[in-house]
């Protein structure tokens, strides 16, 4: 296909049109970097001096008594992690008997996993808190990362559907031939066939817990188990802090490990939904 | 209610006799404040050390670990930390809030009545203003003791109001006009129009409201004669006119180019900045916004801003007013009830002229208690003695009833419709008058 | 191990998870959606409490003078049967010392008892809680105590002689907890919020959808699929960074870019544009700026699955095209776009309910104003229910909204299973074992 790039066509115009379209964005992210590091005069766009003076925020408190922002980072790694962690091993196996398994009741739990992508969860959140409550594990970490896990598997789940439905029957039916049962062809001959739809899943899932605010906003307002979206969310809303640049350096060390994933795997995290858009 | 006190007292005693050290964990949650607001949970940290003294003497041994937590984004954040939180059985022992959630909380069975553990008439709530205990106090019961006082008077840059062609005199005098009703929000809009056609403020500069939804807006519906409150049936009041004229009092402003249609969220820091400055002609605001003046790099205050009480919206029924919106100190209903006098205790202790006062000053609110301008702290800081002579004397409080959370929620979308353009005035009262009798029902008296 | 044992133990976590976070939730909002639980009355249930509002509220629905006086001045009494309680207490001494003083006299409120009680200074009662409780052995009035029963509160009123008939009113009057009722859906249908609400997420919902999550992301995937490898990679990376960064950092930078002072404004003060808040300015800002902060994020998921079903796109038909002499306006026009149908509806119908449910950045951004333009159902939802400066959640009402978009997403998803021809995606398993 790639020769067809190129042939005949000039390719200024498009991206002129691309660059016209990205330029907002583009502003956006460089000035999110430059800003950090230089003062700029109120009311102007061009800076007129370097500092360190905003990335302070890494050597102590933020706010007389708040946490530091290691301890938020901690917090938030945990949460992100153990949320990836989960999300992906229990899309894992629900995605494989729902692609490959003969049971009763598939295409209804399949139909369920569609709608079960409409319901507004966060609208659900009272009742949520309640069942936490009962649980005892409400203002806990376990409890949000609990509910995230929940809220993520049907995309989970689907993504991963999409994948396993692209492995080729022959490989199964090769090991079901040689003797082995289903779980040991699954193990030994399957799962090797959707890495990458396993490592796209465990890194979006990932970001997608780094991410979360509203949950933890919710579900565990106290001290201890604040994540950075929700602290960032708080200094920003609080009249105490004058800087825009104070956030945005905030927030690069925040976005930091988002880049560097993305850095790292953009093409597996292209390919999320490589294995879902059939039908 | 108090005859839950048997019990625990038998337990105080046995427990007092024994001589055991007892630890208590107390956990303060304040909404609403900021790094200068410390004292709220700072005072309540002093008032462990000083009962744990006092225990000592009498010879008990007991030890007081305080917690405390504030920073949680914004009043909605915070509210729905605490309510969730109670809900869970899991709430913090004192809360420091605003008083219009003692009616709620209150039926809810969040917070218990200070009263069932406090003396009110010694010292020293019974120094404490008698207006302010009232305003935390709901259906005849003392549920919390006021933390700090406040108002929301309104400010005029003096060196605008001389170029518009005031003497010195007449700004001196100002607040006595606003007082009397000669001064009044009509005469705001014209200096106001003045000051932007004179080129001393840029357009939408003139009068620079509160940036967010506030109890600041409430004056302004009372400055046109409007009253929330029916004391002899207890019901919320909507006044059509009054909340008409309110309204349309913000449309004309932005008709007239001196407030912004689009002020509604602007940045708070640029606000200050702005209005410490000078780059606003009038503006209205908090009494504690006097330490963020001098932040703002405004050395001068009393050289360059004259405050006076909201002026009266005109007419016959337009008073001149302003609202003080106490936070107060709850204790919730956590722990067993030896916890909870523990806690009413350390309130008590906070409450104390002293300490208070160190509050008072660093965060520039104002004394809840008479004595405290005898504090040498209080008496020699000249805003606070100026506020509380010109403006305490006339606040009022908005009411204490579980739906006026609803009826304000209302009011302020009502205002934002009609300020941004999207209602006029009329059609935004409709709606709200639409809203609050469906919601409200009989709970509410159109006027 | 048989292969429907296998299925149901793969199943088994995502099913424990789905049925205690999603169907447990959705069971208990239609619950309360018929209440009119909020803050005041708490969510698991309340108590008995006569307060001086209860009052008010029973003169107004026919309680008897009579009774109503009884309750209102019942108040504290120094009679025998209270100094019999001191006695037992406090010991004989002190009783007698107040039956000399006090006997038969009667208090409003337990605070001037206390009072009257300091007054005497005795010995006994130099401590306030021990003035405290001696004061409440003499409490006759019902007023403000809290009971956990409508028994409790029977008992009580029997003790202070208040007609049976009464109790069944008073006892209702003073319940504190919610109570079942369909006003909500009345509310719902009769406020006119609620009808701009529903207008709102129309609005959100189509110009997202149509302006970018289908048309950016697909003018972003064919512009990519012709440009060299590299540009395309740079491209799609500035596109595909909105989805992955987080929402609270993601909105900040775009209100650096559109507030008074910030880049926009700071940008076009040169050539004589006003300073305005670009976000906020008017209802057209704000609706343009909330479209454009959710559809740069919705434009990359339309952007990844055209890119991979273009890519898809047999490359014989491509060349056909080219040796036609097409231009590549006609290859698009008659090549691409024919292919990219289901692709586009798949992203339609996904994207309607995502954004059907989403708030999140619009939350962030605008919160729903200016003078709530631009407050969509979701958001309301979460608003009415949790999450408003007065903090008065009315979790009934919130419910309630919650609960029509659970229905509408849930007719929506059936329909959609329907149209996509549901039975494709089951591809029959091919080991019968």
């Amino acid at each position: 296909m790639q020769k067809y790039r190129g042939h005949h066509v000039r390719h200024w115009p498009l991206i002129a049109v691309l660059v016209a379209l990205s330029a907002p964005l583009v502003v956006m992210y460089v000035y999110q970097i430059i800003d950090t590091v230089t003062t700029t005069p109120a009311g102007s766009i061009i800076p007129d001096g370097l500092t360190l003076h905003h990335w302070r925020f890494l050597t102590g408190p933020l706010s007389d008594g708040g946490p530091t922002i290691w301890s938020l980072a901690g917090n938030t790694l945990v949460f992100a992690s153990c949320t990836a962690l989960v999300v992906t091993s229990v899309s894992l196996t629900a995605a494989y008997a729902l692609s490959r398994l003969n049971m009763p009741g598939r295409g209804f739990f399949l139909g369920g996993l569609i709608v079960l992508h409409a319901f507004p969860t966060v609208t659900l959140i009272v009742a949520v808190f309640l069942i936490l409550q009962y649980m005892g594990l409400y203002d806990t970490l376990t409890g949000v990362i609990l509910v995230k896990v929940a809220f993520e598997l049907p995309f989970g789940i689907w993504i991963m559907k999409g994948f396993y439905d692209s492995v080729p029957w022959e490989i199964e039916m090769a090991g079901v031939t040689d003797g082995a049962d289903r779980f040991t062809v699954w193990r030994l001959l399957v799962l090797p066939q959707v890495q990458p739809g396993l490592a796209a899943l465990l890194i979006f899932s990932f970001l997608s817990g780094w991410s979360e605010f509203i949950l933890p906003l919710v579900l565990a307002p106290a001290n201890a188990p604040q994540v950075l979206a929700t602290y960032l969310a708080g200094i920003i809303a609080d009249d105490r802090f004058a800087d825009f640049s104070l956030f945005k350096a905030v927030s690069i060390f925040y976005a930091l490990p988002v880049l560097v994933i993305y850095l790292i795997f953009q093409k597996k995290l292209m390919n999320i939904y490589g294995g879902g858009t059939k039908g | 209610m108090t005859k839950t006190l048997l019990a625990a007292t038998a337990l105080c005693s046995v427990l007092a006799g024994a001589a055991t050290a007892q630890t208590y964990d107390i956990r303060v949650w304040s909404g609403g404040s900021s790094a200068a607001d410390s004292y709220r949970w700072e005072a309540i940290e002093m008032a462990a050390d000083i009962l744990e003294r006092e225990a000592a003497i009498r010879g008990e041994e007991i030890s007081i670990n305080v917690e405390y937590m504030w920073e949680f984004g914004g009043w909605a954040e915070f509210k729905q930390a605490v309510t969730l939180a109670a809900e869970a059985g899991d709430a913090p022992e004192i809360v420091v809030t605003s008083h219009l959630d003692i009616a709620p909380w209150s039926q809810a069975g969040y917070i218990v009545p200070v009263e069932d553990y406090l003396d009110l008439d010694a010292w020293p709530l019974s120094d404490v203003y008698p207006n302010l205990m009232d305003i935390a106090a709901y259906g005849g019961v003392q549920w919390g003791v006021p933390q700090d006082a406040e108002s929301r008077p309104f400010f005029f840059w003096r060196e605008h109001m001389r170029a518009i062609g005031y003497t010195d005199e007449e700004i001196d005098a100002l607040p006595e006009a606003v007082l009397n009703g000669e001064y009044t929000l009509q005469n705001v809009l014209e200096d106001a129009t003045r000051a932007v056609e004179m080129g001393l403020v840029e357009e939408g500069m003139g009068f620079s409201p509160r940036v967010s939804n506030g109890p600041d807006f409430a004056q302004f519906y009372q400055s046109f004669g409007g009253e929330f409150y029916d004391a002899e049936t207890g019901k919320l009041v909507l006044d059509r006119a009054a909340m008409t004229e309110f309204y349309q009092f913000f449309v004309d402003a932005v008709e007239a180019g001196v407030t912004s249609r689009t002020h509604i969220g602007t940045d708070w820091n640029e606000w200050y900045a702005d209005v410490a400055n000078g780059n606003a002609a009038m503006w209205h605001g908090g009494t504690w916004h006097y330490g963020r003046y001098i932040r703002e790099g405004n050395e001068d205050f009393f050289g360059t801003i004259a405050f006076t009480l909201i002026p009266s919206g005109g007419g016959e029924t337009g008073r001149a007013n302003t609202i003080t919106h106490p936070l107060v100190y709850l204790v919730t209903d956590q722990g067993d009830d030896e916890l909870q006098g523990i806690a009413a205790q350390l309130v008590e202790i906070a409450t104390e002229p002293r300490i208070n006062t160190l509050h008072a000053i660093k965060s520039a609110h104002l004394a809840v208690a008479e004595s405290q301008s005898i504090v040498p702290l209080y008496a020699q800081d000249p805003w606070a003695d100026a506020a509380t002579s010109v403006l305490l004397p006339h606040a009022n409080s908005q009411p204490n009833h579980p739906d006026y959370g609803v009826y304000s929620e209302a009011m302020w979308s009502g205002l934002e419709s009609a300020w941004t353009g999207v209602q006029t005035a009329e059609q935004a009262v409709a709606e709200l008058e639409a809203e609050l009798v469906t919601v409200l029902g009989d709970q509410l008296i159109v006027r | 191990m048989r292969q429907d044992r296998i299925g149901f133990l793969f199943l088994t976590p995502a099913l424990i998870a789905v049925v205690i976070f999603y169907l447990l939730p959705v069971v208990m909002t239609a619950v309360f959606a018929f209440t009119n639980m909020s803050t005041a009355t708490g969510i698991r249930g309340g108590g008995y409490l006569v307060t001086e509002q209860t009052l008010r509220d029973l003169s107004g629905h026919g309680l008897t003078g009579a009774t109503l006086s009884q309750l209102a001045d019942a108040g504290y009494e120094v009679d025998t049967e209270g100094l019999a309680a001191l006695a037992a207490t406090f010991g004989d001494r002190l009783a007698g010392h107040i039956e000399a003083e006090l006997g038969g006299e009667s208090f409003a409120t337990s605070r001037e008892l206390e009072r009257a009680l300091r007054d005497l200074r005795a010995p006994e009662l130099r401590i306030t809680r021990d003035r405290k409780q001696a004061a409440s052995l003499f409490q006759r009035s019902v007023l403000n105590i809290r009971h956990d029963t409508a028994d409790a509160l029977r008992d009580e009123l029997t003790g202070a002689g208040i007609p049976g008939g009464d109790h069944d009113m008073i006892i209702e009057a003073a319940y504190t907890g919610w109570s079942w009722t369909m006003r909500n859906f009345e509310l719902l249908l009769s406020l006119p919020s609620t009808a701009r609400y529903a207008l709102n997420t129309l609005i959100y919902v189509a110009l997202t959808l149509v302006l970018f999550n289908v048309g950016l992301g697909l003018l972003l995937a064919i512009a990519t699929f012709y440009l060299p490898k590299p540009s395309a990679a740079v491209f799609r990376a500035i596109w595909f960074m909105p989805r992955i960064l987080p929402p609270v950092l993601y909105v900040l930078m775009w209100k650096w870019l559109m507030w008074d002072n910030g880049f926009l404004a700071s940008a076009l003060a040169p050539f004589g544009v006003e300073r305005i808040n670009w976000m906020l300015h008017s209802e057209y800002h704000a609706w343009v700026a909330i479209i454009l902060i959710n559809g740069v994020v919705g434009a990359s998921f339309g952007m990844i699955i055209f890119a991979s079903a273009i890519k898809a796109i047999p490359q014989t038909l491509l060349m056909a095209a080219e040796v036609d002499g097409a231009t590549r306006w006609q290859q698009v026009r008659y090549v691409i776009l024919p292919q990219m149908r289901w692709p586009i509806l798949f992203v339609t119908a996904y994207q309607t309910l995502s954004l059907l449910a989403s708030f999140e950045y619009i939350l962030l951004s605008t919160g729903g104003g200016p003078g709530s333009a631009t407050e969509v159902w979701a958001m309301a939802a979460f608003r009415t229910a949790l999450n408003n400066y007065g903090g008065n959640l009315q979790y009934g009402m919130g419910a309630t909204f919650a609960l029509v978009l659970v229905i509408i997403g849930t007719v929506l998803s059936l329909l959609y299973l329907r149209f996509f021809n549901f039975q494709a995606l089951l591809a029959k398993p091919r080991i019968e074992r």
